[in-house]
């Protein structure tokens, strides 16, 4: 913690000011290698889904953000073929859903859909983008975190508990192609609601 | 979605913080310079004070009979730490664990001394009483308590103040005897009267400010500034309808008092929270800027 969080937290503004960070994109397109990495090294096929989670605005602007974002994708459809489809599932989060067999579409599309929020300065709503693999029944996730700008492993088993020495694999073999979250306190779990479902389902 | 920052309540916060500092030194300077011995019994009471500073999470947890849930303790902790873990995202924080209390007072509080040791703590009755936006709400105020640091922001800020009430109250015992001292204990005494007196007016209002910081910083995270008015409307109702307190005990209290205790100048002062209209009335022009800007 440096002076200046001391001085954030002394004045009771932290919550306040961190609760509307910037998002930090920068590191989003790693993903784009790092699918070929984890299908050479590692045989994880892609799961030809991605998603994007955000939390929502109770206000119109924000509403119509959204549906800025649905046509940018819709627009985005005809030309690459991902599909799209967006809900909210039963723990309030909102999800995006993208279906592509392209990796590399998956990529891109999740970046429009973010680059619309973040030009529209809702860019501190956007939660995580989840790019799914799949191995023999195996399900992981790499997850980039908006808020903090970096990649962190999640593999789920079953609906409350995680395989971490399959996500101590995956970021040791990923580290350094993808910037990685180090501080394991932020890997924040997602759980699905059903045995081998998605999070986002 | 940036809101105006509130000057005037940083302002505020910070001038409050100023003047209980200043007293603090002063205080200090005082016990250093006439009473060594008063001086030394108070380094031992800090001692103690730290080692409760320490535990303060386990006691807050035990003296409300509240327990440390995971997600597999049934569907109601499942949720909570759906919520707690979605929140705790959007405010960049490490996710904290999770308690329940089983009580029907809807009530919800936050403990730890640090970020990562922190807990989150709500009762059966508030997520009966509220529905999943001002539950919501509420678990992010909370989490904004956890984010500004105010469990260490208040220990400190009150330190000294519990030691000037211990010397109020055990001053005679110590420091009678030592012919080294060059002005009575009953000076110490008063001085550390009239220290306790002004601090913990001070410390009232300080925690009255902070509450408001947590309710911009909660609305900043749900985005829903109304979800927690509606929520802090609710259990206040809840609240005013349970009386707490026996009622031959207040109303006997209430005969020593010139004002009764409830809400007048005097009963605010000493309340560590703001009142529910105020703190509602803020959340609302919080909702209006919202829409408007």
């Amino acid at each position: 913690m440096g002076l200046f969080d001391s001085f954030r937290a002394v004045l009771g503004i932290s919550a306040e000011s961190d609760a509307t960070t910037k998002a930090d994109p920068e590191d989003l397109f790693g993903m784009s290698t790092a699918y070929l990495t984890m299908e050479a090294d590692l045989r994880f096929d892609s799961a030809d889904e991605a998603a994007l989670c955000f939390s929502s605005v109770d206000s119109t602007d924000f509403a119509d953000t959204v549906d800025a974002v649905e046509d940018i994708l819709t627009a985005g459809s005809e030309e690459t073929g991902t599909e799209f489809s967006r809900h909210t599932d039963g723990h309030g989060y909102n999800w995006v859903v993208l279906a592509d067999d392209d990796p590399e579409d998956l990529v891109t599309s999740v970046h429009f859909a973010a680059d619309e929020f973040i030009e529209r300065g809702y860019g501190s709503r956007l939660l995580a983008a989840l790019f799914g693999f799949e191995r023999d029944g195996d399900r992981a996730y790499w997850i980039y975190s908006f808020r903090r700008g970096a990649y962190y492993p999640f593999a789920p088993q079953g609906t409350s508990s995680r395989n971490q020495s399959l996500e101590f694999k995956l970021e040791s073999v990923l580290d350094g192609e993808l910037e990685i979250e180090d501080d394991e306190s932020y890997w924040y779990p997602l759980w699905p609601s059903t045995r081998n479902g998605h999070p986002w389902e | 979605m940036n809101w105006k920052p509130d000057w005037g309540l940083r302002g505020r916060m910070a001038l409050t913080m100023f003047l209980l500092f200043a007293l603090y030194i002063v205080f200090a300077g005082v016990l250093f310079a006439y009473f060594q011995s008063l001086a030394v019994m108070a380094g031992f009471m800090g001692v103690f004070l730290f080692a409760q500073f320490f535990f303060s999470d386990k006691i807050a947890l035990y003296s409300m009979g509240a327990s440390v849930v995971d997600e597999d303790d049934g569907p109601q902790a499942r949720k909570l730490h759906a919520m707690v873990g979605r929140l705790s995202q959007q405010a960049d924080l490490p996710k904290p664990k999770v308690a329940i209390a089983d009580t029907r007072v809807p009530n919800a509080f936050a403990t730890g001394r640090s970020q990562k040791s922190s807990a989150v703590c709500v009762t059966t009755g508030l997520m009966d009483t509220l529905d999943d936006d001002e539950l919501e709400g509420v678990i992010a105020h909370e989490l904004a308590h956890v984010k500004n640091r105010d469990v260490m922001v208040m220990t400190i800020a009150s330190f000294l103040s519990s030691i000037a009430f211990l010397i109020v109250r055990w001053g005679w015992f110590f420091g009678g005897d030592d012919n080294r001292q060059n002005a009575p204990v009953i000076v110490a005494i008063i001085a550390s009267l009239v220290v306790w007196i002004i601090s913990y007016l001070l410390i009232r209002a300080l925690s009255r400010y902070r509450e408001y910081a947590a309710d911009r910083g909660a609305a900043v995270i749900t985005g829903r500034p109304s979800a927690l008015a509606s929520a802090l409307l609710k259990i206040s109702g809840r609240m005013d309808n349970v009386p707490k307190r026996d009622m031959r005990d207040s109303s006997e209290m209430n005969a020593f008092f010139i004002i009764p205790i409830k809400s007048d100048f005097i009963g605010r002062l000493f309340s560590t929270h703001p009142s529910t209209e105020n703190r509602v009335e803020r959340l609302r022009d919080m909702e209006r800027e919202m829409e408007t800007v």
